[in-house]
């Protein structure tokens, strides 16, 4: 009799931990720091653990709890989503892993048929994560497709194509899952598409909405574009986007324009690329846009993470977004209305005079692609790009991993062919000694430096903040490694072998907190002895 | 005379595959679709460099045109499909000429440059063919890798051609041999080169070839010595011809037989 109560149990076991995550448990992920349900741990993407049992006092102590590597070639950029008791993370170009966060073994695994004349350009063929909402998991893929699993199997419950690759079209972020919707953006300015956001019904797959990112001619905006250049203007809306549950408005970055490095063609504005564009989830209408870098001439997509949090600036509390953009300011704008706040450079920039009192930068002479080469700080990957920044509750900072670094900016004939390269130029990256990083501490309201620690290579690794007062990081050259979030003191660092490309976060299982990050070929998992 | 310089440029052109007017379209192209990832004139940047003698990859100009029509999906080159036969040859023809661009010629003696290498010691701490000395890099197919113009340079004026970027250590543009100066946290000084270097440790090769690694919170001083050479220089020391002689064999230097 205790025999087969045990087996129930253990028959009973696997379903209970299979996951089951309606949209409300997304809404308050902060109350539940053991999971990790959404890309950046919550809608605000803070990044931000709170957990507190590794801690300054003991993060010294922190060793492998398991390793888990993958099984395909490529660099490894996930960013691990964690639900009772499963870890699921994507491994390059497109596959979907499951692992047991106790042990780091596989459940599953699904990889779609990618063609072998999938087009990629503008990036590595990488994929940054996948999205989670009731028992299904969500991801895009190299080839244009977004695929919805079993959370509990990795069965195929559909797979629809956001748009052709034969025009460019990819996607590398991990969708946003909300309430009745999954947001995905696609990859392709490189290639000369015209950027979207979509939404999808979660149960078919069905497209509920699509928001050009670039306007028809007619559209509010198509007169900052000429001719047919809004056709191959660019405006991806690359990387995964924030939401404000109570506004109901999702906060999504936008792109370059096409191509990249010669705007000859496109005279005017070129909204809404470089941009941070407000959208309503119900019906995908835009409520605001701010555009960063009007008319960009540098590939400075304004993909980056908007960190939403709240604050009293000159004694008025305010719904805030922020963003550390990669042309190297740090914005601060009202989230409900738009309006600029302020910006203040987080790194070298030598391309604005300043910018206005409107948000407008005053570009400096001289700064443009150029055929003999113009040196232009930030570089061509910016002072940010994909990885994720972070946002402390407790400390009010937000930490940056900054890029410092220059690029000779060349500009070349344009030549649009569908599903080649259209960019117009290139650039001469300033590196090795020329170049360095830091994780910096901005001032959340502000931007203004608390601290930095200094790094030798411009980072490509995200940041996570917890509540046990540390920030960590990671390095191409493989170290992983914690700061104090107060001070930016080094507490705790260690080699993983492989160039960390990714995003740290952290999750608890068994009362434990662990912490995790991919690096190299693996995805490495620590926590104290 | 004219018709003969022509005809040996369009010979020549044609051996390689590049007419000027190939290799002048093929930068247009180039500029266009590969300099986002490999930099313009070919000089790498999250892409790898071009402007080398020898492409691992793409040895022969056809390995090179199979590069450019098939890419290499896994390591995030896009293959190019929609170029005509002619423009795949003319990009191939550009990116064969980046790797010969200021290669510069000589007219000296290989055998007497050899024996101005041993009169000069340079076995002491360069190796060729597995033999030699490991302080400076090794030089068994240098002349591969380097034009006569670089290796000139290098060996009367090293502060001022230190390599970068070339080796896979420390890689990423980073000035290789560069010499530094640490002051350990007992007051101890050590010279030497650096080999390798993150956020948290440097090892570097001292002055007796050893290797010593440190972690740099335990350091008091590091100083990296940007524009010096633990080379000596020889300008000034070595006649126009032995110069050229020297040029001649580090540049017959092809790899081990």
């Amino acid at each position: 009799m205790r025999r087969i109560l045990l087996g129930l149990a253990f028959g009973i076991a696997p379903i209970a931990a299979a996951a089951q995550v309606p949209a409300p448990r997304i809404v308050a992920a902060d109350a539940t720091p053991t999971d990790w349900l959404t890309y950046s741990g919550n809608y605000q993407s803070h990044r931000f653990s709170a957990l507190t049992q590794i801690n300054r006092q003991n993060v010294s102590q922190l060793k492998p709890a398991w390793i888990y590597q993958v099984r395909r070639t490529g660099i490894v950029e996930t960013s691990p989503i964690v639900a009772d008791g499963v870890m699921y993370i994507t491994e390059p170009p497109s596959t979907v892993t499951a692992l047991d966060v106790r042990s780091g073994r596989p459940l599953w695994t699904y990889t779609p048929s990618i063609p072998t004349d999938v087009i990629v350009i503008g990036s590595p063929p990488v994929n940054r994560g996948v999205a989670i909402l009731d028992d299904t998991v969500f991801f895009g893929t190299v080839h244009g497709h977004l695929i919805a699993l079993d959370a509990r199997s990795g069965a195929v419950r559909w797979d629809v194509q956001v748009d052709d690759n034969k025009f460019g079209y990819y996607v590398t972020s991990a969708p946003l899952a909300i309430d009745g919707r999954i947001i995905v953006g696609v990859s392709g300015a490189e290639a000369g598409i015209r950027g979207f956001l979509d939404a999808y019904d979660p149960k078919t797959g069905r497209r509920v909405w699509r928001t050009h990112t670039v306007p028809a001619p007619g559209e509010p905006g198509s007169d900052t574009w000429s001719g047919d250049t809004w056709k191959t203007g660019g405006g991806s809306a690359w990387l995964t986007g924030s939401y404000d549950p109570a506004l109901n408005l999702i906060y999504w970055g936008t792109g370059n324009p096409g191509p990249d490095w010669n705007g000859d063609l496109r005279p005017g504005d070129n909204l809404y690329t470089c941009s941070l564009i407000a959208i309503s989830p119900v019906d995908g209408k835009m409520k605001w846009h701010f555009q960063f870098t009007p008319h960009d001439i540098h590939d400075w997509d304004a993909n980056e993470i908007p960190v939403l949090f709240d604050a009293t600036i000159d004694g008025r509390p305010r719904k805030l977004v922020a963003m550390a953009n990669r042309n190297a300011f740090y914005y601060v704008l009202d989230r409900e209305t738009g309006q600029f706040l302020s910006a203040l450079p987080y790194a070298k920039q030598t391309w604005a005079e300043r910018i206005d009192a409107k948000g407008r930068p005053v570009r400096r002479s001289g700064t443009a692609p150029s055929v003999e080469g113009t040196l232009v700080f930030p570089n061509i990957q910016g002072a940010s790009n994909w990885p994720s920044p972070s946002y402390s509750p407790q400390t009010r900072l937000f930490y940056q991993a900054a890029r410092e670094m220059g690029t000779y900016f060349f500009k070349g004939e344009p030549q649009y062919k569908p599903g080649e390269p259209f960019v117009a130029g290139g650039g001469r990256a300033v590196n090795g000694d020329d170049a360095w990083g830091a994780i910096r501490a901005l001032e959340s309201t502000t931007g203004k430096l608390k601290w930095e620690f200094k790094l030798v290579t411009p980072p490509m690794s995200g940041v996570l903040s917890t509540a046990g007062g540390l920030v960590f990081g990671g390095t191409d050259e493989g170290n992983f490694f914690a700061l104090d979030a107060e001070s930016g003191k080094p507490l705790w660092d260690t080699q993983l072998g492989g160039m960390i490309r990714a995003n740290p976060m952290a999750f608890a299982v068994d009362g434990k907190e662990y912490v995790a990050i991919a690096a190299g070929y693996g995805i490495f998992v620590f926590g104290l002895p | 005379m004219m018709l003969l310089h022509l005809f040996l440029v369009v010979a020549l052109g044609a051996s390689a595959g590049q007419a000027p007017a190939d290799v002048e379209q093929g930068k247009q192209l180039f500029n266009g679709m590969c300099a986002r990832c490999h930099g313009i004139d070919g000089t790498g940047d999250e892409g790898p460099s071009l402007n080398r003698p020898t492409l691992t990859r793409a040895a022969t100009d056809d390995a090179l045109r199979e590069v450019i029509s098939d890419g290499i999906p896994d390591r995030g080159m896009p293959r190019v499909r929609r170029l005509t036969d002619n423009e795949v040859r003319q990009l191939a023809a550009y990116v064969r000429s980046l790797g010969r661009a200021a290669a510069g010629t000589t007219s000296g003696d290989a055998a007497k440059g050899r024996a101005t290498y041993d009169k000069l010691g340079c076995a002491a701490c360069h190796i060729i063919g597995g033999q030699g000395g490991s302080f400076g890099p090794d030089l068994t197919q240098i002349g591969v890798n380097r034009g006569p113009s670089y290796l000139r340079q290098s060996f009367l004026g090293p502060a001022e051609a230190l390599p970068r970027g070339t080796s896979p250590i420390p890689g990423r543009g980073f000035t290789e041999y560069l010499p530094v100066r640490i002051v350990t946290g007992d007051g101890r000084e050590v010279r030497g080169v650096r080999i390798n270097e993150d956020p948290f440790t440097i090892q570097v090769r001292d002055s007796s070839n050893h290797f010593q690694s440190f972690r740099k919170s335990d350091t008091r001083e590091i100083e990296k010595e940007f524009g010096k050479s633990v080379m000596p220089g020889f300008r000034g020391r070595l006649t126009d011809q032995e110069t050229e002689d020297l040029v001649a064999f580090l540049s017959s230097l092809r790899g081990v037989k």
